[in-house]
C-alpha cells in the first residue's frame, strides 16, 4: 500500500524504488560512502527517504545521519535525464550488500 | 600615549622591552574568527576551496602509499576523502561565508558544528561516532587553511614571546639567549612558565586574557613585570621611563643579589630564616645563589602531573634524595600531594566538582587513595636518610585527619625498619594551617605536631570565601585583612606555646608590605619564591623589630582592609622607599582592594 501511495506522490519525471538495507551492519560509512560516490556519477539530483527523513543521496555525512539498520525500508527517488539509471545503479548496490558480505 | 594596557599576572619581575612573536601552538582552538567585507567573500571561498583540495592531495597521497595487504586502511581513507567530498558539509561552510561573511575558518567551524548537532542527536552510538571521522578530516583542512606553524628556530633577534599558553615541552625548546620575555594568556603564579622565567631571570606575566585580541605579531610592547602590565606601542615618553626604570631595577637587583648571602637578621639582633618555595629540582642552584638557606615548601605535585601513569615509588625516592642530599644540611620541608582543585592526575581522570576548591584534593585525596599516598610517604622517608627532612600534610582541618595521616605514616616506618630501609626516626612532622578550621583550633593540632607553616594563599581565599583563580571576586583576596592578619597571629601564638615552630610561606611572604607585620608576629621562619628572596631578606636586615613590633601593634587594632593598608604604606614606605619604588603593583592592587 505504501508502495502505491509512493508511486502516487511522485512528481512527473521522478523515478522512485523501494529497497531494504540487507547488510548486518547498516548504512554504515563505507556502504555509505559507496552510495555517496556512485550517486555523485549522475547528473540527477537524488534522495533517499526513511521515514519521514529525506536526505540527498550524494552526501555520505546525509546518508549516515539516516542511522538506517539493516532491515530497513529505503525510498529512492531521484529526477533528471539520468534518473532511471542512476535508481538502477543504486538499488544493485543494495542487492549486492554493498559487496560486504558474500 | 600607548596603544593600549592590558593587565596580568607578574610571575618574574622586571622590565622587558622588546618586539612581540607570536608562538601560536593551540592555534587549532583559537581559529581567528572574523567577519569580513562583501569584496573579500570571493577570496575566502577561494582559501576554502584551496584547503579543501590539498586535504585531498594529502589524503589521496596517503591512500596510495598504504600496502595492498592493507586493504581495510584504504577503505577507511576512501571513506574520508568522500566525507572530505561531500557537498553537504562544504556547502553549509560556503553558505556560511557568503550569506554570513565569515572567514573560510570560522564558516568551517560551524558547519563542522551544525553537524556534530545533527550527529548528536541519533541514537546509533556507531554513526554517531563517525563524527571522529569528520572532525579527523576537518581539522586537516583546517590547518591548510592557517598554514604551517611557525619554527621555533625560525626566531630572529631578540624577541618576546607571547603564546596562550607555554607548555613544559614548549619552554625546554626555547633558545633563552634570544628571549628577552614571555606573556601568556593561560596560566597562574606557579605555572611552570613561571618557574622558567623566574629562573632564566626574564619578565613574565601569565592570564593575560586580553592578550590575542590585542597585541599583534611584531608589535613593540613592554612587559612590565613590576606593576603587572604590557604596553602596547608604547610612545617615546613612556619608552624613556621605562628605559630608565628597567636600568634602575638592574641596578638595585645587583646590589640586594650582592648582600643575600647575609644572614636575615634585624638591625635590633632579631633572626628569621628564609627559605625557598621551590617545585623543581632545577630550582635548586637560584634558591642557593639568592641566599635561601632552606626549602621550606618543596611542592610535590609536579612529578603526577602532565603524565598517563603515576610515579614509581623508586622514582620518587631517588629525586626526593638528591634534593635532600644537594641541600643538606640545610632543611627540606616535604609537602605532600596536594592535588585537586586545579591540579589532577591523569590517571584518576579529572575530578570533576562543582566547587573543585571545597572538594576532593591534598590530604583528603591522599587519605582516599592510601596506596598512592603510601609510596609517597615511603620515598620521603627513604630520602630523610640523607639529610635535614621534614614532612608536612596540606589542607588538615582536623585532629582525626592528622591522625589518620600520621598514622599512615607510621605504617609505612614500620615498613621500612622491617625491611631494614634507612630512615630518620626523628623526621619532623607539620601541617600546612591555610583551613579557617585548623586555625580556630591550632592549640590542639599543635599540640601532635613539629612544626606549623601557615599556607597565607588558600587561608585568605577560605576566611574571605573566594575562589582566587575567579577573576571577578578576586579583588577581594586581600592579604591584609584585619580577619586574615589576626588568624596568622593566633596561629603564631598557639604554636609557640606549645613550643613548635611556626612559618609562613603563602606569597605574604614574599610580599613587601606584609613581611615587617609578619615579622613582628615573630614568626621563625619564612617560605618564599627564590627570586623575591634578596629583597625581602634585605628589607629584614634594615628593619628593627621594635617598629615591627609597633606596626603590627597599630595594624591589629584597625578594623577595616583600607585602614590597614594606608597605615602599612605610610610607614613602610617612609623606611624603605627604594624598595618600594619597584613593588607599585603591591600597592595598586590594595587601592583596588582597600
Amino acid at each position: 500500500m505504501n508502495e502505491a501511495r509512493d508511486a502516487e506522490a511522485a512528481l512527473p519525471g521522478e523515478v522512485t524504488r523501494r529497497v531494504v538495507v540487507t547488510n548486518q551492519l547498516g548504512l554504515h560509512a563505507r556502504p555509505a560512502g559507496k552510495l555517496a560516490q556512485t550517486a555523485q556519477n549522475f547528473k540527477a539530483s537524488i534522495s533517499i527517504v526513511c521515514q519521514d527523513q529525506e536526505v540527498d543521496a550524494k552526501s555520505i555525512l546525509e546518508i549516515l545521519t539516516l542511522a538506517a539498520a539493516q532491515g530497513s525500508a529505503l525510498d529512492l527517488r531521484a529526477k533528471g535525464e539520468d534518473a532511471a539509471q542512476a535508481v538502477e545503479s543504486l538499488e544493485r548496490l543494495f542487492r549486492s550488500k554493498f559487496g560486504e558480505e558474500r | 600615549m600607548a596603544r593600549v594596557v592590558i593587565p596580568g599576572i607578574s610571575v618574574s619581575t622586571g622590565i622587558a622591552i622588546g618586539k612581540a612573536f607570536f608562538l601560536n601552538r593551540n592555534r587549532l582552538a583559537h581559529l581567528p574568527r572574523l567577519t569580513v567585507a562583501d569584496e573579500a567573500v570571493p577570496h575566502e571561498l577561494d582559501r576554502l576551496a584551496q584547503a579543501f583540495r590539498q586535504a585531498e592531495e594529502e589524503l589521496a597521497a596517503a591512500r596510495d602509499k598504504v600496502p595492498a595487504e592493507l586493504q581495510e586502511h584504504r577503505l577507511i581513507i576512501d571513506s574520508h576523502l568522500m566525507m572530505l567530498k561531500d557537498p553537504k558539509l562544504r556547502g553549509s561552510a560556503r553558505s556560511y561565508i557568503a550569506d554570513m561573511r565569515l572567514n573560510a575558518e570560522w564558516a568551517l567551524e560551524k558547519a563542522l558544528g551544525d553537524l556534530e548537532k545533527t550527529f548528536g542527536a541519533l541514537d546509533d552510538v556507531y554513526i554517531r561516532e563517525r563524527m571522529q571521522d569528520v572532525r579527523f578530516v576537518i581539522v586537516k583542512v583546517q590547518s591548510h587553511l592557517i598554514g604551517e606553524d611557525k619554527d621555533l628556530r625560525s626566531i630572529q633577534g631578540r624577541v618576546i614571546i607571547m603564546a596562550h599558553d607555554l607548555t613544559p615541552a614548549d619552554t625546554v625548546e626555547l633558545d633563552v639567549n634570544k628571549i628577552l620575555g614571555f606573556a601568556t594568556v593561560q596560566g597562574g603564579k606557579t605555572s611552570h612558565t613561571g618557574i622558567m622565567a623566574r629562573t632564566l631571570g626574564i619578565p613574565a606575566m601569565v592570564g593575560v586574557a586580553d592578550l590575542e585580541s590585542h597585541v599583534l605579531e611584531g608589535d613593540f610592547v613592554v612587559i612590565d613585570g613590576l606593576a603587572g602590565k604590557i604596553v602596547v606601542d608604547p610612545d617615546e615618553d613612556e619608552l624613556t621611563s621605562y628605559n630608565e626604570l628597567s636600568a634602575q631595577f638592574e641596578d638595585y637587583t645587583r646590589r640586594i643579589i650582592r648582600e643575600c648571602q647575609l644572614p636575615a637578621e634585624t638591625s635590633d639582633g632579631y633572626r628569621v630564616q628564609v627559605m625557598a618555595n621551590i617545585e623543581l629540582l632545577e630550582e635548586v642552584a637560584a634558591v642557593l645563589d639568592r641566599g635561601g638557606e632552606g626549602i621550606g615548601l618543596y611542592r610535590t605535585e609536579y612529578s603526577y602531573l602532565n603524565r598517563t601513569d603515576l610515579p614509581s615509588e623508586e622514582e620518587l625516592a631517588e629525586k626526593y634524595s638528591d634534593l635532600v642530599s644537594i641541600m643538606a644540611p640545610r632543611r627540606v620541608i616535604f609537602r605532600t600531594l596536594d592535588l585537586g582543585a586545579d591540579k589532577f592526575i591523569q590517571s584518576f581522570g579529572s575530578l570533576e566538582e562543582p566547587n573543585p576548591a571545597l572538594g576532593m584534593r591534598a590530604i583528603r585525596f591522599c587519605l582516599r587513595h592510601p596506596d598512592l599516598f603510601r609510596s609517597q610517604l615511603r620515598a620521603i622517608c627513604r630520602a630523610s636518610a640523607y639529610g635535614n627532612a621534614s614532612i608536612m600534610f596540606p589542607m588538615i582541618s582536623g585532629l582525626k585527619e592528622l591522625r589518620r595521616a600520621k598514622s599512615l605514616l607510621r605504617d609505612t616506618q614500620d615498613e621500612l625498619r622491617r625491611e631494614g630501609v634507612p630512615f630518620n626516626e626523628e623526621m619532623p612532622v607539620g601541617i600546612m594551617v591555610e583551613l579557617p578550621s585548623a586555625v580556630m583550633i591550632a592549640e590542639f593540632l599543635a599540640d601532635e605536631c613539629d612544626f606549623f607553616s601557615i599556607g597565607t594563599n588558600d587561608l585568605i581565599q577560605y576566611s574571605v570565601g573566594i575562589d582566587r583563580t575567579n577573576r571577578h571576586v578576586s579583588y577581594l583576596y586581600q592579604p591584609l585583612h584585619p580577619a586574615v592578619l589576626r588568624a596568622i597571629k593566633h596561629v603564631t601564638d598557639a604554636a609557640h606555646q606549645a613550643g613548635i615552630e611556626v612559618s609562613l610561606c603563602g606569597e605574604v611572604a614574599s610580599d613587601p608590605f606584609c613581611v615587617p607585620i609578619i615579622m613582628g608576629m615573630q614568626v621563625d621562619s619564612i617560605s618564599l619564591t627564590p627570586q623575591a628572596i634578596p629583597g625581602i631578606k634585605r628589607i629584614i636586615r634594615q628593619a628593627r623589630m621594635s617598629d615591627c613590633r609597633d606596626l603590627l601593634r597599630e595594624v591589629l587594632s584597625c578594623r577595616t582592609v583600607g585602614r590597614v593598608n594606608r597605615l602599612v604604606k605610610e610607614t613602610i614606605f617612609k623606611r624603605f622607599p627604594e624598595e618600594l619604588t619597584f613593588f607599585a603593583s603591591l600597592l595598586d592592587n590594595e587601592e583596588h582592594g582597600g
